[in-house]
């Protein structure tokens, strides 16, 4: 049998060979995925462990996830409601 | 090692986090998806990430839009709705709009899909051929799933023998579980 790909029907091909993987990856044990983890470093053990990126915490970071963007919003308001009606208007000499 | 996790601070429900309260899946669970997960999008156009199908998986599932029949673990019966996003988005780019009552698993024996899709399909073949470019058990492996032979006959045509067989099944395993791994790790 060749070592390279058969690749007459590319979709009905991939399609097998997704199937035969995903059915791997349905079957691999906790130590497997903790072995594989391992060799990349990581420890799913741990709290916070990069291998949960985009499961219990989002990939992409985004402002929201640090700040209150609504006391943000209200704050910022605040302050310009604010500077409009108290702030020293400046004057230029010409 | 089922552990709950906590809610994000923004008090968004991410479904992942809501099915872990739910107790459908455990943390190595849903590592275990991550990989399936980032198995299935490859094909998928760029703004369609491995996170997103996993979310739109489990959205379903929580919103009871897919029921999972008894008897079937939930990891496995989400790794199938996970296929679905991937002909749903076929369907919709090809020539070939899905017939009146044609279920979304057939959409995958579309028996005349477009030549984008089949340009996408050769290259991730190739991708994942790269994968285990280093190992040849496990092309031989990778050219016989392709062919559609049963783990006996790709043996019987190879000479490989069962231990080594198994054992090339599990470096493909690591090898993927790594892939899955690394995901949103830039």
């Amino acid at each position: 049998m060749r070592n390279s790909l058969k690749i007459a029907a590319p979709v009905a091909t991939l399609t097998r060979v997704l199937a035969a993987l995903e059915f791997e990856l349905v079957n691999a044990t906790d130590e497997e995925i903790l072995e594989a983890a391992r060799d990349l470093g990581m420890d799913p053990e741990m709290k916070g462990s990069a291998a949960f990126l985009g499961l219990t915490y989002p990939v992409r970071a985004r402002l929201a996830d640090y700040f209150d963007l609504e006391a943000i919003r209200n704050a910022r308001a605040a302050a310009t409601e604010r500077l409009a009606g108290k702030a020293p208007k400046i004057e230029h000499d010409e | 090692m089922p552990r709950k996790l906590q809610l994000f601070d923004t008090g968004e429900l991410r479904p992942t986090v809501a099915a872990l309260a739910l107790n459908l899946v455990t943390r190595m669970d849903l590592l275990r998806l991550k990989s399936i997960a980032r198995l299935h999008a490859r094909g998928l156009p760029p703004d369609v990430s491995w996170d997103d199908l996993l979310q739109e998986a489990m959205t379903r599932v929580l919103t009871g839009a897919r029921r999972a029949p008894a008897g079937v673990p939930i990891v496995a019966f989400l790794a199938g709705i996970m296929r679905s996003p991937s002909s749903e988005h076929w369907r919709r780019v090809g020539r070939h709009p899905r017939a009146p009552g044609q279920s979304q698993e057939l959409d995958a024996l579309d028996p005349a899909p477009g030549p984008e899709r089949q340009l996408s399909a050769r290259q991730e073949l190739a991708t994942i051929s790269a994968l285990f470019a280093d190992d040849p058990v496990a092309l031989q492996i990778i050219a016989g799933l392709a062919e559609g032979l049963t783990a006996e006959q790709i043996r019987a045509a190879t000479g490989i023998s069962k231990t080594d067989y198994d054992s090339a099944r599990k470096r493909m395993r690591r090898c993927l579980l790594r892939e899955g791994l690394t995901c949103g790790i830039a």
